[in-house]
């Protein structure tokens, strides 16, 4: 059975010591986030990870959720989980103290989720949805949805949705059909079928918020014609209390791989009650100022099945006898050695955990820049952060699930035949990070975001934001021997991850297919050359600190991790070069007739 | 009988009077330029002076710059009647009535002098008309000299004789017009409204006339009858705004007073109470209250609106996306054949007017080239109609002509299964009247660019530039990028370019014929290379820039510039460092890299630094000179004419200036040649700057210019940088610098800005909006 631990060591590294979080103190609505207070709620969170999350997991998975009569029940042990998470306020965590929340930096918040996700993705998806809807309501809703409903949402007694994805329309959510008539008293008639609701019906809260794309009558065609509405399943009364129920019906729950805890169903909304939220065919524009967090929120998924499939690994890879060690016996006392010691078992943890540390700083790094992006003083600043979020949250999203996905399959790997079976949970995690690559935005979505929409905006602004920092840390470490085994392979990522931008820049300005074949190899370039600036700057500060005393050999580890980085997994990037710059007329100019 | 027009009399101190005499005087010719005493006027020349005054503040500028104002001489027609004896050319341009027209004609007939010729600038009353019951004497000096608003820009002019005129006095005039004036000078026949205007009234009527019929809204109009058709994007309402609304139904009375009536004019020319309604309510145009267009306050922003055909209520102006646009993408005739409203109407208007055009072969002009040349160039369309049937396909519109019952015009028949243009051994030719192609001339010395490049293949090409052999030995370089934009492949074709040269041939001629010479480095590729940090790549340009520019300047042989339109950055540095520059009288230079952030890194500084020290005219000492060209580009000055380019040094004394641009390759080439002989390159320079104290005293005007809210805070970093440069850096007052520390200076700072977060702020700003960023 497997068990979880909080990496809170590794979470007060990069807050604290790489990422200098306590600084972000400084900003206006965070002076009282002090290390004092930040390390406790990490704390506190890991407890309810590991003690109350974690063990639900297996079950949870097992059991699945049933729908009895309209009624979705989630697996049991989840509503009393759900009530623990809840009244200890940790649906609050990041939202607006002006409806009850606490307020906490993004910062703070993706550590907390990551933790989650690790212990039970399954359950996080319900207050993660949640999240959603509060973001997208808080940002474009009326003062007097808010007023109803952020309250609710924020201290969990409700619960949201995102009802996007209709049977003929996913990707393209220009070809949506779902209806809302305009009624006299400002509400709207909603009627269509939504399919892949998370969330969507369930047994833990009172009652549900659906955020809902729509069409109004006098709507243009295509994505210029979409609405967002709000339509709760039970009708609040004048007090904000749960009324009657609306016509919105749960049909089906889809059968999944993964995931199986999370309610996923088929809506059926039948002229259901509904309000506006902001105006009248902008919806996919409301939709998409909470899309940055909530794509780095998948990106974090991914991030936590890698920690939890890591820890996994190494656990039964130390256990596990099996074998000598190549050169000689090393366990004498022993039948046979721990499979750790063998390389191709060290090469796999090893990958687990680079791809696990990297990440992780990568996502306080841009949760970071979200924080700065809302509350910094400076308008210049918030506007830097803005294209910096903007630019990496592609990156984040595709880079951490499919090397979450890989971390877990690795997983399945190091435990062999008992990986593939279900009792060491190593093969849900498998199943349970697949869908991460997939919704929110497909990852060869996320590739055509990063080349399409992000590369050339502004004359290549955005990437400023990460080309300048990198390339001045590059120059201002080239003379330093200590760092030449990181800062030498991370400037000539750098260099090939220069010339494939612009590349891909040119030729794809040329003929947008060049860029689509280049996407996925390009976003992974850039993936990696982030992530080993961040290895280099992990080992710029891990020797920095380990001069003070390393008793636990934290630093150390790290530093070795860093150089594991550039050594065997950096290299990629040398491969994804060559791919890129050979463009795209062989798959372009394949017969089609020929596939 | 005169040697030549040397003294030119302009009657009539209106728009167009005023205009056309400050541009003869442009031409260096001596004007006088007369119009009526006012009633009780103290200042009996009050029209003329303040036609003057007016344009000396006008923008664009009617004068090309300050010497040419003083070569008009004002008066009036009372008091200096007598003086018109002095003039070679009287040019009559009074208001537009025959009785007023005729009566000044008796007036000047009896003081001018024997042989002097007499013109119109009429552009509504027909020759014939004007010189009825005038002496036979004044009948064989009088001709129409029809220009285009303003006559110093738009480059047509309609000549018009009479079966009296002297051909010599036509030749004279037309030959002045060409090489002094700078005109495209086209012979009309006397028919009503001659060409350009007989067939852009038309078009334009008809576009009106149709759009209200089919409720067309004017946003949608202007962006069908525009680009696809390669008409300016002003469209057709977007145009009578200019023109005036209140103009037009003059224009359309007398037009239609003179035509026959078969002529089709009619059946567009219809009465239109959405139009009279407007000017009756000061709607007039731009220069009312707004015409089809207005710029209404609402909230103290100022948002553009358009008229409501229909309705004739203002709502505001949208850019409507037409799915027939869309599908047409750049063909008109997927347009024209497009099933839906917009698609219906722009072929009506375009069908009809393409029509009419080919009516009009052999009545206004014998050549269609002449009536093509007449509509570009004044109506800036991009090809005439007959160069646009042919894109469209003569076959498919005389059948579309000839489905719809409407007589096809013969020259369309004979065109029909061939085309009205076409190449025969790299020779452009055109369809006549009887049936036969013949060459499409080219007045005598014009040497166009385009004709070369329809004969021959370059010599030397890539991406962004190309090598043209002129002949006598002498080639051409030409930019070829988007917006002739400097970039690394135009300075490595130069840098083989000038290796070719000089085994090869004997001179060399920088020249394009884009409406702009170029407006500078590629800013786009510079602005993501600089996003990316690729800091060698634009470091590297700038050395490979540098190097390219002074072999240029230390060729063996003489480099000659040749620029039309505008020359800035990177484009004008190229000219800074020719031989010597031939430039076209509408060239704009300048040194604006400020604008964006950054200093001029091609040697600009450098060599401008070494004009103000040889100029004489300066005090002496080490600081004046830079604190001239400190002047001149930290404010991003731009010369707003050849002739203003000399007054900044830009352009040197001795360099030359065509008026004419299509003259201006074979001026170039000539004046190349005639440098061959003894060539020798310049020397090295030397220069001595005043360092650090100099630097202090710029810094300082600087400081007092961001005190007054002149300057801003970035543009003290962007100045700072340029009078580091200008300055010398650390040099020594007594100590001569080389040119090497210059433009090592040149680079260094170009470098620290283009790292700059304001300076890529300008550069964005600048490509996104086209306008500059004050941050």
């Amino acid at each position: 059975m497997a068990s979880y631990s909080p990496p809170l060591r590794d979470m007060r590294f990069v807050y604290h010591e790489l990422m200098g979080c306590d600084a972000l103190t400084d900003l206006p609505g965070y002076e009282e986030f002090t290390p004092d207070l930040i390390d406790p709620i990490l704390e506190e969170a890991g407890k309810l990870c590991a003690d109350i999350l974690a063990p639900l997991n297996r079950s949870g998975d097992e059991e699945g959720c049933r729908l009895e009569n309209g009624v979705v029940y989630t697996p049991a042990g989840f509503r009393e989980a759900y009530k623990l998470f809840r009244e200890g306020g940790w649906t609050a965590i990041s939202c607006d103290p002006d409806y009850g929340g606490q307020g906490l930096p993004a910062a703070v918040n993706v550590l907390v989720e990551e933790m989650i996700c690790s212990a039970n993705l399954s359950f996080g998806m319900y207050p993660g949805l949640s999240h959603g809807a509060y973001r997208a309501l808080a940002a474009h809703g009326s003062e007097e949805l808010k007023r109803v409903y952020l309250p609710r949402l924020v201290d969990g007694t409700w619960t949201g949705t995102m009802c996007l994805t209709e049977p003929h329309c996913g990707t393209d959510l220009g070809l949506l059909r779902t209806k809302a008539v305009p009624q006299e008293d400002g509400s709207h008639r909603i009627t269509g079928t939504k399919i892949f609701i998370s969330a969507g019906e369930h047994d833990l809260a009172e009652n549900i918020v659906h955020l809902v794309l729509a069409r109004l009558p006098d709507a243009p065609k295509g994505s210029g014609g979409i609405s967002l509405f709000l339509v709760p399943k039970l009708l609040p009364d004048a007090e904000g209390d749960p009324g009657p129920r609306n016509a919105v019906q749960c049909a089906s729950l889809e059968h999944k791989m993964g995931i199986k805890a999370s309610s996923t169903c088929v809506l059926n909304f039948d002229e259901a009650t509904g309000w506006l939220i902001g105006a009248p065919h902008k919806g996919l524009s409301a939709m998409f100022t909470m899309m940055n967090a909530a794509r780095l929120a998948v990106g974090v998924q991914g991030l936590g099945l890698a920690e939890a499939a890591y820890q996994g690994s190494v656990a039964y890879a130390r256990e596990r006898l099996q074998g000598r060690a190549l050169s000689s016996a090393k366990a004498h006392d022993q039948p046979a050695d721990p499979i750790i010691v063998h390389p191709d078992i060290r090469r796999m943890l090893l990958l687990q955990r680079a791809t696990v540390e990297g990440c992780r700083a990568m996502a306080v790094w841009v949760a970071k820049g979200l924080d700065e992006q809302e509350r910094h003083p400076d308008p210049a600043v918030r506007a830097e952060s803005e294209d910096f979020v903007a630019l990496m949250t592609p990156v984040v999203k595709a880079l951490f699930t499919d090397l979450g996905f890989e971390s877990a399959n690795l997983g399945m790997q190091v435990l062999g035949g008992h990986g593939y079976i279900r009792e060491h949970g190593m093969e849900q995690h498998v199943r349970d990070t697949r869908i991460a690559q997939i919704y929110e935005g497909t990852n060869g979505v996320q590739a055509l975001d990063l080349v399409g929409r992000k590369l050339g905006a502004h004359g290549g602004r955005y990437l400023r934001q990460f080309f300048h920092p990198v390339s001045a840390y590059v120059e201002r470490h080239a003379g330093n021997a200590s760092m030449a085994p990181f800062v030498g392979p991370l400037g000539k990522a750098f260099g090939r991850l220069q010339q494939a931008t612009a590349q891909v820049a040119q030729k794809g300005l040329a003929d947008p297919d060049e860029a689509g074949a280049a996407a996925t190899d390009y976003l992974r370039l850039f993936g990696l050359t982030a992530m080993a600036y961040l290895w280099a700057r992990m080992a710029e500060t891990a020797m920095e600190r380990a001069e003070a005393g390393d008793p636990d050999g934290f630093y150390a580890a790290k530093i070795a991790t860093a150089r594991f980085f550039m050594e065997r997994m950096l290299p990629q990037s040398g491969a994804l070069f060559s791919q890129v710059m050979a463009g795209g007329a062989s798959m372009m100019e394949f017969d089609e007739a020929a596939f | 009988m005169m040697a030549g027009i040397e003294t030119v009399a302009v009657i009539g101190a209106g728009v167009m009077g005023a205009a056309i005499a400050a541009h003869i005087a442009n031409a260096g010719t001596r004007v006088l330029l007369l119009d009526i005493v006012p009633d009780g006027a103290t200042n009996r020349n009050a029209l003329a002076d303040g036609a003057v005054a007016r344009m000396l503040k006008a923008d664009p500028a009617p004068f090309m710059g300050r010497k040419a104002a003083r070569l008009v001489e004002t008066g009036n027609f009372e008091d200096n009647l007598g003086r018109l004896a002095e003039a070679d050319w009287i040019l009559e341009a009074v208001i537009e009535r025959l009785d007023i027209k005729q009566a000044l004609y008796a007036k000047i007939d009896a003081v001018r002098k024997p042989g002097s010729i007499v013109s119109s600038n009429t552009s509504t009353i027909p020759l014939a008309t004007l010189v009825d019951g005038m002496p036979e004497s004044f009948a064989r000096d009088f001709l129409i000299t029809h220009f285009f608003n303003p006559p110093r820009y738009m480059r047509l002019m309609e000549l018009v004789t009479g079966p009296a005129t002297r051909p010599d006095a036509a030749a004279l005039v037309s030959d002045y017009c060409d090489r002094r004036l700078g005109k495209t000078v086209v012979v009309a026949k006397d028919t009503p409204s001659f060409i350009a205007n007989r067939l852009g009234v038309y078009w334009l009527q008809k576009s009106v006339t149709e759009a209200v019929a089919r409720g067309i809204p004017v946003e949608a109009a202007d962006l069908l009858i525009g680009k696809p058709f390669g008409i300016p994007k002003t469209g057709v309402f977007g145009l009578l705004d200019l023109v005036g609304l209140d103009l037009m139904p003059h224009v359309n009375a007398s037009l239609a007073a003179a035509l026959p009536e078969t002529d089709a004019f009619h059946d567009a020319n219809r009465p239109l109470p959405v139009i009279e309604t407007l000017i009756a309510e000061g709607y007039t145009g731009r220069k009312g209250r707004g015409g089809f267009y207005r710029l209404n306050r609402v909230g103290g922003a100022k948002v553009k609106e358009a008229v409501d055909l229909s309705t004739g209520a203002f709502a505001p102006a949208r850019k409507p996306k037409l799915e027939a646009m869309s599908a047409a993408g750049r063909s008109p005739r997927k347009l024209m054949e497009h099933d839906s409203t917009e698609g219906r109407y722009a072929a009506e208007v375009m069908a009809a007017t393409l029509a009419y055009a080919a009516g009009l072969a052999g009545e206004v002009a014998d050549s269609i080239a002449d009536i093509d040349e007449a509509m570009c160039l004044g109506y800036a369309w991009k090809e005439g109609p007959f160069a646009l049937i042919d894109r469209i396909g003569p076959d498919w519109l005389a059948d579309r002509l000839e489905a719809e019952g409407q007589t096809v015009p013969p020259i369309l028949a004979l065109a029909r299964g061939r085309s009205f243009y076409r190449v025969e051994n790299g020779r452009l030719e055109q369809l006549g009247l009887d049936g036969a192609y013949s060459p499409v001339s080219r007045p005598d010395g014009v040497l166009l660019l385009s004709d070369i490049k329809r004969a021959t293949k370059p010599i030397l090409k890539n991406g962004s530039a190309a090598l043209w052999d002129i002949g006598d030995g002498v080639v051409c370089f030409e930019f070829t990028s988007k917006m002739n934009a400097m970039d690394d492949q135009i300075m490595a074709l130069l840098g083989k370019t000038l290796r070719l040269v000089k085994q090869d041939y004997k001179a060399l001629v920088i020249h394009n014929e884009g409406t702009s010479f170029s407006v500078g480095a590629n800013l786009g590729l510079a602005l993501f290379a600089a996003n990316i940090a690729a800091w060698q790549q634009i470091e590297g340009l700038v050395a490979l820039g540098q190097q390219t520019y002074q072999d240029l300047r230390n060729a063996p042989f003489p480099v000659v510039g040749a620029p039309s339109g505008m020359a800035l950055g990177g484009g004008c540095e190229i000219l800074l460092h020719c031989s010597a520059v031939q430039a076209h009288a509408e060239t704009y230079m300048g040194l604006v890299e400020v604008g964006v952030g950054l200093i001029p890194g091609w040697g600009g500084c450098t060599e401008m630094l070494h004009r103000w020290q040889s100029f004489g005219k300066l005090p002496k000492g080490p600081m004046p000179a830079p604190a001239k060209v400190f002047e001149i580009l930290s404010t991003a000055t731009v010369a707003k004419s050849a002739a203003g380019a000399k007054e900044l040094l830009f352009l040197r004394p001795e360099d030359g200036i065509t008026m004419n641009r299509a003259r201006l390759l074979a001026d170039a080439k000539a004046r190349a040649l005639a440098m061959v002989e003894g060539y020798i390159p310049p020397e090295p320079r030397d220069y001595v700057l005043p360092g650090p104290a100099g630097l202090a005293a710029m810094d300082m005007a600087v400081q007092s210019f961001r005190k007054l809210g002149k300057a801003t805070a970035y543009d003290e970093v962007v100045s700072g940088a340029l009078a580091g440069i200008l300055s010398g850096g650390d040099s020594d007052p007594i100590e001569v610098v080389g040119e090497k520390t210059l433009l090592k200076l040149e680079r260094d700072r170009f470098a620290g800005l283009v790292r700059q977060p304001g300076t890529l702020a300008r550069i964005e700003t600048m490509l996104m909006t086209g306008k500059p960023l004050r941050n």
